[in-house]
């Protein structure tokens, strides 16, 4: 039993770095100056995973039979491609790199969790802390805004706040202040979800390794019963959650152009619209 | 005393929040479950794309509860930690 047990979730210890400063947003404190110790540690161990993943498989890339591993990732990055092309645009192939690594980061991480990892309090299942979630939806926020900004032009990217385009003026003005707070709202759900769903596996399977001890008589078939049960949240809802998190950063880039073909039509499109940029070549057949 | 007060309020709080939550998500499975079942007889050879796509609903519908648990159970520990 004590193979599956998980160390009590809760929160991350903080390390200053200068005083102890925080923002108090009255139900989140956010230290702005300070950093997780074992969050840093995690994800390091989930980079380094990935990386090496990925560096093996081009290390021995082979054209005519590829192997086994290679197979999959040439079939993820396919699939990922194939949802840019149809979600995005056919040129918008700059995405499939963020998307992909943010993609196959999350899953590693997830799966990393399966591993027994509480017999060392420092490493957690890395996305089991807002702050790793929060940084990653936060660069997707900020590139999906750069790529709307280069797209529509400031005019068009000013004027995308304005939806839904065939009303009259005066309503459509009215509109703006939801449609900042959905754009804000974007990478707080996208961080949130990840952040709960890995959190919350993290807390049931320690919440029913406690049970054992308080019916002694079950643990043989209770211990099988955890690991069921931790297979099944590592597997399928972390899977689950990795690949939502991927097509909600590919959708959110595929808003991003929202309003352009309107532009287009009237013949006001900002010149950077019309650009296409060079494809990169298919590395799958 | 204010200790209890507050421990007491967060656990009752974080009880209705995933009761709803669990309401919540219990019909938002069902009905993605009823529309699965109505486009698979309709049309059954798009089981296997429509069950992809219903697993995907059934992650984004649960991870609202997921958020509630995780949450509550952040500010339930918050609310132990508040002294005096």
């Amino acid at each position: 039993m004590r193979y599956l047990a998980e160390a009590a979730p809760g929160t991350h210890p903080l390390t200053p770095v200068c005083g102890d400063q925080y923002l108090n947003l009255l139900v989140v404190k956010f230290y702005y100056c300070a950093f997780t110790v074992d969050t840093l540690v995690s994800s390091a161990l989930a980079i380094a995973v990935t990386l090496g993943i990925a560096f093996f498989v081009a290390s021995r890339l082979t054209p005519g039979v590829p192997g086994k591993l290679q197979m999959v990732l040439e079939f993820l990055v396919s699939y990922v491609r194939g949802l840019i092309r149809e979600t995005v645009t056919e040129d918008a192939t700059f995405i499939l790199p963020i998307a992909a690594t943010i993609g196959l980061y999350i899953l590693v991480a997830n799966w990393l969790d399966f591993f027994p990892l509480g017999f060392t309090s420092i490493l957690k299942p890395a996305n089991s802390d807002l702050n790793q979630t929060l940084a990653m939806a936060i660069v997707v926020f900020l590139v999906v805004q750069w790529y709307s900004i280069k797209v529509l032009g400031l005019r068009g990217y000013v004027r995308r706040f304005t939806k839904p385009f065939e009303m009259s003026w005066a309503f459509r003005i009215g509109l703006i202040p939801l449609n900042i707070i959905e754009e804000i709202v974007k990478p707080i759900t996208l961080s949130l979800r990840l952040f709960g769903n890995i959190f919350a596996g993290l807390l049931m399977v320690y919440l029913l390794t406690l049970l054992p001890s308080a019916f002694a008589w079950t643990t043989p078939i209770s211990a099988v019963g955890v690991a069921v049960w931790k297979a099944f949240d590592v597997f399928f809802v972390g899977t689950i959650q990795a690949f939502i998190f991927m097509l909600l950063t590919i959708i959110y880039f595929g808003q991003a152009r929202e309003g352009l073909e309107e532009e287009m039509g009237r013949g006001h499109a900002a010149a950077s619209g019309h650009e296409v940029r060079a494809t990169t070549p298919a590395t799958t057949s | 005393m204010q200790h209890a007060i507050a421990l007491a309020g967060g656990m009752i709080g974080f009880g209705l929040a995933l009761g709803g939550g669990a309401i919540g998500a219990a019909i938002g499975d069902g009905l993605a479950g009823n529309a699965t079942i109505a486009g698979v007889s309709r049309q059954p050879e798009a089981q296997a794309r429509l069950q992809v796509i219903m697993f995907l609903i059934i992650g984004l519908v649960e991870a609202m509860y997921f958020i509630n648990l995780a949450l509550g159970f952040y500010l339930v520990t918050q609310a132990n930690a508040v002294t005096g």
